[in-house]
């Protein structure tokens, strides 16, 4: 025992991931269905997901507060009745409207799922948006805004947004105080009817399904009636501002938020399981380049890090951090530095080797149990790809070469085209 | 059997019962190195995953007050390289893993998960780092200028971030709880030197001082292999005596009021508790459930949807090894007088003595927390990080108590203990004023 040579054990490859392939089928009514069988506890996971996202609206703020809405009284059952019963049956529910889509998510015990359709149906189907509820609610969101806008990565982040994706798109444009006086029951019940139909959702169920999870589902929402209203009107798409190097100062800040980046290629793109792979090199996780230099060589911040995210109609990728106020311009210039090494210098084998292992280790978690699972079935299936996609970026973790990273660097990361913003005081 | 119930909002009096549920239990083993490292193993096959998880004994309620913030950096420090292995990071990132970790006023726990055919990567880094750090300068100097940005990023660029900061020395005035895990002074975290890291080292990180948990696709025979093959051969170590003042009892309110340019006011109160293994935990628990749990909470409902006083409002009980402290916290709305919100939250606290309604709302909360844990345990992380902590209590067999203990709660046991915790005498008020004009 004593002599125990401390050198690292034999480094097995990841086993090959098996991604459970999700039941499709359709209500009576045409409702695309999902259903995922994974787990071991009997308990769900249930998704509704609508194409009601920021994308649909006309004016900022609608989207979300229509979705915080819907569980703010039904023809049925007043908020309250509602929240109590949902808390009753110990059911989490969770609301949220994002770019492109908005939704609910309720995870339950499965003997509730019959509470939980009846309740899930009257929360979409239902909501009679209440005019007291809506000031109250617009009351408190200008509060939470107030206090948002104290901080110095909410403001970089959505001055970034605004800079990518233009003023006046509704990926882009900012919020601001007089918003919160423009939404009205009539505008929500509005876009509730044009965006919240079952032509424009689907159901993702995941967990322990039972025989008869299918004919619940169809029973509480295959009924429901196709209006078959044309709501695909033109579409608007982003167009970048021209400046490009935007500062917004920040009285009384000891640290600079920073983000730098810009508009890519999304999913249904070719060349995105690489990118992603060149993501991961540069920020994408806690061994990257720029957490490596930044932070655990310089101890500029207390984190560094770059994602690439898709949208419908675009994708963006993102370098981010908050950084002391004396260290800004220098985590600038090492960012660029990074990115220029990657467009000139091959990744060493070691290093891709790295990233590969923990990339083919991170699609391990995720499709580990029925909640990742669904999250990663609904991020593919938004695009119209399947686990096809999936299986495509596992071998592209493998196989992508150096020369590769160096090309996709010089394509998607020139720095010319990159959007610098900074926010804090000078 | 009960019939099944019809969509009805009338809850009280049906046949609760039917609403309890098959809890899974929690299978494990438990077994002891010679070296006095304590081993807590679950299998769970449903996963390729393993979650490994150390606790280590220490957390900065052992801390000395003039070196506060110690525990945290050490936290860090634990990520720079030990005796054999230069980088923890990059091993571990080669095997597919990911790994984190916390501290806080009691432990500092590590914690990753690893694909099960790489397990043995996670006890030669784990146990390395155990064996002994390599306390390089240059990493101790990077890492201080970590936690500073960090320090800022939380608790000075945030508005509301330095509450805290205020809060715990108005309520402790003795124990070390009175400053936070991160440090009550940074210039404690700028001055400390690698002699006190070594010291801090060798009288807190040993296998006699910490607790292993595996949960996930790991077999109890392979993981009291590995365990005996990594950490059997480190040697136990003297560790310092843990003997802390008892904070003394409080007699009478402490009401502080700042002021600072912050969009709205915001209310603090806290009231001092027992101990978390004390036996009114659970009761006090599920107290801050009927306060503040989900949106059907009384301070939510009688304070943000019906008064409109606040904009958001919480209260939680803090899970501290020693006696600890119940949490209110809430952002007022416009105009509201401080005064005003403030007997507006001891009116909804008093309101819990009151009979009317409050047995399907004790139901409400117990079905919530049994649910909530259900779902915590479905993660072997979790799994693995509350085995360790029960453990350390005495007792890892707690995890599958819980919810007993929670639905075992009554009536009689609430009303009392609101009694006998809410005072004026036993609270400390944080005023935080906005001077923003609007």
């Amino acid at each position: 025992m004593n002599n125990l040579q401390r050198i690292q054990p034999p480094v097995y490859p990841a086993e090959k991931v098996i991604i459970p392939k999700a039941k499709s089928i359709r209500l009576n009514n045409g409702i695309p269905l999902y259903l995922i069988e994974a787990g071991t506890e009997d308990i769900m996971r249930l998704e509704f997901t609508f194409r009601a996202g920021q994308v649909k609206e006309n004016i900022p703020l609608l989207s979300s507060t229509c979705n915080m809405m819907l569980s703010e009284g039904s023809q049925n059952f007043s908020s309250e009745e509602l929240n109590r019963s949902l808390d009753f049956y110990g059911v989490f529910l969770n609301q949220s409207a994002e770019k492109d889509s908005a939704g609910i998510v309720l995870y339950f015990l499965n003997k509730h799922i019959e509470k939980v359709l009846e309740f899930s149906h009257e929360i979409l189907f239902r909501p009679v948006f209440p005019e007291a509820e809506l000031n109250a609610l617009m009351k408190k969101r200008l509060r939470w805004y107030m206090v948002n806008r104290e901080k110095v990565q909410n403001l970089a982040m959505d001055s970034f947004f605004e800079s990518i994706f233009g003023r006046h798109h509704p990926y882009g444009y900012q919020i601001h105080e007089h918003d919160f006086e423009k939404i009205t029951p009539g505008v929500l019940s509005d876009f509730h009817s044009k965006f919240y139909t079952p032509e424009n959702m689907a159901i993702i169920i995941s967990g322990k399904i039972h025989s008869q999870t299918a004919d619940l589902l169809n029973s509480h929402y295959g009924h429901i009636v196709l209006k078959s209203l044309n709501n695909e009107a033109f579409v608007n798409l982003p167009a970048s501002e021209k400046l490009k190097k935007i500062h917004v100062e920040k009285s009384g800040t000891v640290q600079t938020a920073i983000r730098i980046g810009s508009m890519t290629i999304n999913k249904r793109h070719n060349d995105y399981p690489g990118l992603k792979v060149l993501d991961s090199i540069l920020g994408g996780y806690f061994g990257s380049r720029l957490m490596k230099n930044i932070r655990e060589e310089k101890g500029y911040t207390y984190g560094i890090s770059s994602s690439l995210s898709s949208l419908d109609l675009t994708g963006y990728k993102v370098i981010s951090t908050e950084v002391g106020q004396k260290y800004c311009q220098k985590t600038i210039e090492e960012i660029y530095r990074e990115i220029r090494l990657l467009q000139s210098v091959p990744v060493k084998k070691e290093e891709m080797d790295v990233v590969r292992n923990y990339m083919s280790g991170e699609m391990v978690r995720m499709f580990d149990g029925p909640f990742a699972l669904a999250e990663s079935f609904k991020s593919a299936w938004e695009f119209g790809l399947d686990n096809n996609y999936y299986y495509s970026l596992a071998e592209k973790i493998k196989t992508v070469t150096p020369d590769e990273i160096i090309e996709l660097a010089k394509t998607y990361y020139k720095i010319d085209d990159l959007y610098e913003i900074t926010v804090g005081s000078e | 059997m009960c019939p099944v119930q019809t969509l009805t909002l009338n809850m009280a009096n049906k046949c609760h019962h039917i609403l309890y549920l098959y809890l899974g239990m929690i299978n494990y083993k438990r077994f002891l190195l010679e070296n006095g490292l304590k081993v807590l193993v679950h299998e769970d096959k449903s996963t390729p995953l393993i979650a490994m998880n150390i606790l280590y004994d220490v957390g900065s309620r052992d801390e000395d007050p003039s070196m506060t913030g110690l525990a945290h950096l050490f936290e860090h420090l634990m990520f720079g390289g030990s005796v054999n292995i230069p980088d923890f990071d990059t091993p571990l990132q080669l095997v597919g893993g990911e790994n984190n970790a916390f501290t806080n006023n009691d432990i500092t726990n590590y914690y990753l998960t690893i694909p099960s055919e790489n397990i043995e990567t996670g006890f030669w880094l784990e146990s390395d780092r155990m064996l002994e750090l390599d306390f390089s300068q240059k990493n101790l100097d990077t890492q201080k200028s970590v936690v500073t940005e960090e320090f800022n990023q939380r608790y000075l660029n945030q508005p509301y971030g330095d509450a805290l900061l205020k809060l715990r020395p108005l309520a402790y005035k003795v124990h070390p709880y009175r400053w936070p895990t991160i440090g009550m002074d940074m210039a404690h975290i700028r001055n400390t030197n690698i002699d006190q890291i070594k010291k801090f080292f060798f009288s807190h990180y040993a296998p006699n001082n910490a607790i292993l948990a595996l949960t996930g696709n790991i077999d109890y025979d392979l993981a009291y292999k590995l365990t005996q093959k990594w950490f059997g051969p480190i040697d136990n170590r003297p560790m310092k005596v843990r003997n802390l003042p008892a904070e003394p009892d409080q007699t009478e309110e402490r009401i502080l009021t700042i002021e600072n340019e912050v969009p709205s006011t915001a209310l603090y109160k806290v009231w001092h508790i027992g101990a978390r293994k004390s036996h009114d935990f659970y009761t006090l628990d599920l107290i801050t459930d009927l306060l503040a749990g989900g949106e059907s909470g009384r301070l939510h409902t009688k304070l943000v949807r019906e008064k409109k006083l606040f904009s958001e409002i919480n209260a939680y009980i803090t899970a501290d090894i020693d006696p600890g402290l119940i949490f209110i916290q809430g952002k007022l709305m416009k105009g509201v007088d401080i005064q005003n919100a403030n007997n507006s939250v001891n009116d909804v606290i008093n309101s819990l003595l009151n009979y009317n309604g409050i047995h399907e709302e004790i139901e409400k909360v117990k079905n919530k927390f049994e649910s909530s844990t259900v779902f915590s345990n479905t993660s072997i992380l979790n799994k693995a990080a509350n085995l360790s902590f029960f453990e350390l209590l005495g007792d890892p067999g707690l995890i599958n108590d819980e919810v007993q203990s929670y639905r075992s709660v009554t009536y009689e046991m609430i009303t009392e203990a609101v009694k006998r915790y809410f005072t004026s005498s036993n609270c400390s008020t944080l005023n935080y004023i906005s001077t923003r004009k609007e």
